[in-house]
């Protein structure tokens, strides 16, 4: 799947993920709260652990495979059938964060797989429309960025 | 704090009950309870009515009150509890507590689900979560703690279906189960894929059905002579903690933890357990996490069939969620139905011999990788 960053779609869901320009350098966004030292994802409205403020932080775009697998039953949200979803470690943070996996690579899938994020259409959101989604493909997938 | 005794339980068959109501399948297994311990409906003075899916399937709200006047019962304190899997065996919890403080003398805590309905889709973590609306369902949570697990440990595809065929043996002996029919190895991994490497028969079923114990003060037991007492009553959340460890269940391993120190036990003082059978991998990470075995080493105690009726010690001689099928509000309290039955020695061709000590065990919920609950309650006779 490479259909990031070329609808005009809302995302899932608010201020999880930024695109770059024509859809490269999709990143994740979370927050960072300064006083604990700590990250989130996703960003929640006060840190958890001093309710202070929490800042909004770029969590980049790569990881690692931690664990995944393929949901082959009926699908939610208009999500493709089979899926995959996974646990992915995330460069830098160290946060491991669920994701949606690339429905194109699931035969390519095991634990330590380098991962690059994408953003694109898939499925539908709360209400029902057309929605953009973040997911992860193999890192290659992604080099001629 | 008072003693807290068990003087009833009670229970509908689990299934598909397509013509009855979630009130009419609750009211029957609260009369059960109640004549089970010879108590007058009148004498109750609190009640718990415990269900995950009466308000979002059906948008029923307070559905506890109907239950409980359904069977004489008003007038007292009723609360109604959803808390996922562990909505049933929470309210067990506050029964205890109750009790133990002083607050109530007999208890009835009652939990159902009517949900096989076409409505019913797999269970998840509440629709407005990003986890779920990014494709987590309960089933894909547990395929992911296998994954890790067979890759950690060694775990095997046919140590994870050795869960399924003992306790599926197992209710072969037991008619309250909904499928008693025996499967093998070969069955279980040829089933229809759900989220890999979990198949159909790894994931238990849903059901339509209900359940219901009489907790009592011991002023207020009606006759001691098949009355059990309750020894501990954990319940803890989830740290959320991040990263999570998938492969070694840090909520799990506390909260158990706590039951045998409440108790002042250890694994080896347990004759029988009930455990969160949803997936056959969990069974496995409950192992672990009980103290039956060390970590890592659950699939192989699977396949030895020390957990098996006979063995060192049997988990779910019931047959589990697997094989019972899982109505969230009824689940804990079922659990807690078959350890009434075998420490009372009743349990037919399924009976622990000389079962004195039981622990039942649930977990409910998916939060940032971690459980929303862990409940373990141990009795004995």
């Amino acid at each position: 799947m490479h259909s990031e960053g070329t609808a005009q779609l809302p995302p899932v869901a608010p201020g999880i993920f930024t695109t770059g320009q024509e859809g490269e350098g999709s990143s994740l966004l979370g927050g960072a709260c300064p006083a604990c030292d700590r990250d989130f994802f996703p960003r929640p409205s006060r840190c958890p652990l001093c309710l202070g403020a929490i800042d909004e932080k770029n969590l980049g775009s790569t990881g690692k495979l931690y664990t995944f697998t393929v949901v082959r039953v009926k699908p939610s949200w208009g999500l493709p059938c089979p899926y995959g979803v996974g646990y992915v470690d995330l460069d830098g943070s160290g946060l491991r964060v669920l994701g949606l996996l690339d429905p194109e690579s699931l035969d390519r899938l095991e634990i330590g797989l380098p991962l690059r994020l994408a953003v694109g259409e898939m499925g539908v959101d709360l209400r029902g429309n057309p929605c953009l989604r973040p997911f992860f493909q193999p890192a290659e997938e992604g080099a001629h960025e | 704090m008072n003693e807290v005794y068990l003087a009833g339980v009670g229970m509908t068959a689990f299934g598909v009950h397509a013509e009855r109501t979630l009130v009419d399948l609750a009211g029957e297994a609260a009369g059960l309870a109640l004549a089970d311990a010879g108590l007058e409906p009148g004498r109750v003075d609190m009640g718990f009515f415990a269900s995950a899916t009466a308000a979002p399937l059906f948008k029923d709200v307070t559905v506890g009150q109907n239950v409980f006047w359904s069977v004489g019962i008003n007038q007292i304190p009723i609360f109604n509890l959803e808390n996922a899997c562990t909505s049933g065996s929470a309210a067990f919890y506050l029964a205890c507590n109750a009790i133990a403080a002083g607050q109530a003398r007999a208890v009835l805590v009652v939990g159902g689900e009517k949900m096989c309905v076409p409505e019913a889709g797999l269970l998840n973590s509440g629709a407005t979560e990003l986890d779920t609306q990014l494709g987590l369902v309960t089933p894909a949570s547990f395929a992911m703690r296998a994954v890790r697990h067979m890759a950690e440990f060694g775990t095997t595809a046919e140590q994870m279906a050795a869960v399924a065929v003992k306790n599926r043996e197992h209710a072969s002996f037991n008619p309250m189960a909904q499928f008693r029919k025996p499967t093998n190895v070969a069955e279980v991994l040829g089933s229809p894929m759900i989220a890999d490497p979990l198949t159909r028969l790894q994931c238990c079923p849903i059901a339509d059905g209900a359940a219901a114990v009489l907790l009592c003060a011991k002023e207020a037991v009606p006759s001691l002579d098949r009355c059990l007492r309750v020894r501990a009553w954990a319940y803890g959340t989830g740290d959320y903690a991040n990263p999570q460890d998938m492969a070694r269940w840090g909520t799990d391993y506390r909260v158990c933890a706590s039951a045998y120190a409440l108790a002042g036990m250890q694994p080896a003082d347990l004759d029988l357990i009930e455990c969160h059978d949803a997936f056959t991998i969990g069974e496995i990470l409950h192992y672990e996490a009980l103290g039956l075995c060390a970590p890592g080493e659950g699939g192989k105690l699977a396949a030895s069939g020390d957990t098996a009726l006979g063995g060192r010690i049997p988990v779910n001689v019931s047959g589990g969620l697997l094989s019972r099928g899982h109505p969230p509000g009824a689940t804990g309290l079922a659990q807690v139905w078959e350890l009434a039955t075998q420490l009372r020695n009743e349990a037919g061709e399924r009976q622990v011999a000389g079962a004195g000590t039981g622990l039942a065990h649930c977990m409910g919920g998916d939060k940032d990788g971690d459980a929303k609950s862990c409940t373990a309650i141990i009795i004995t006779n």
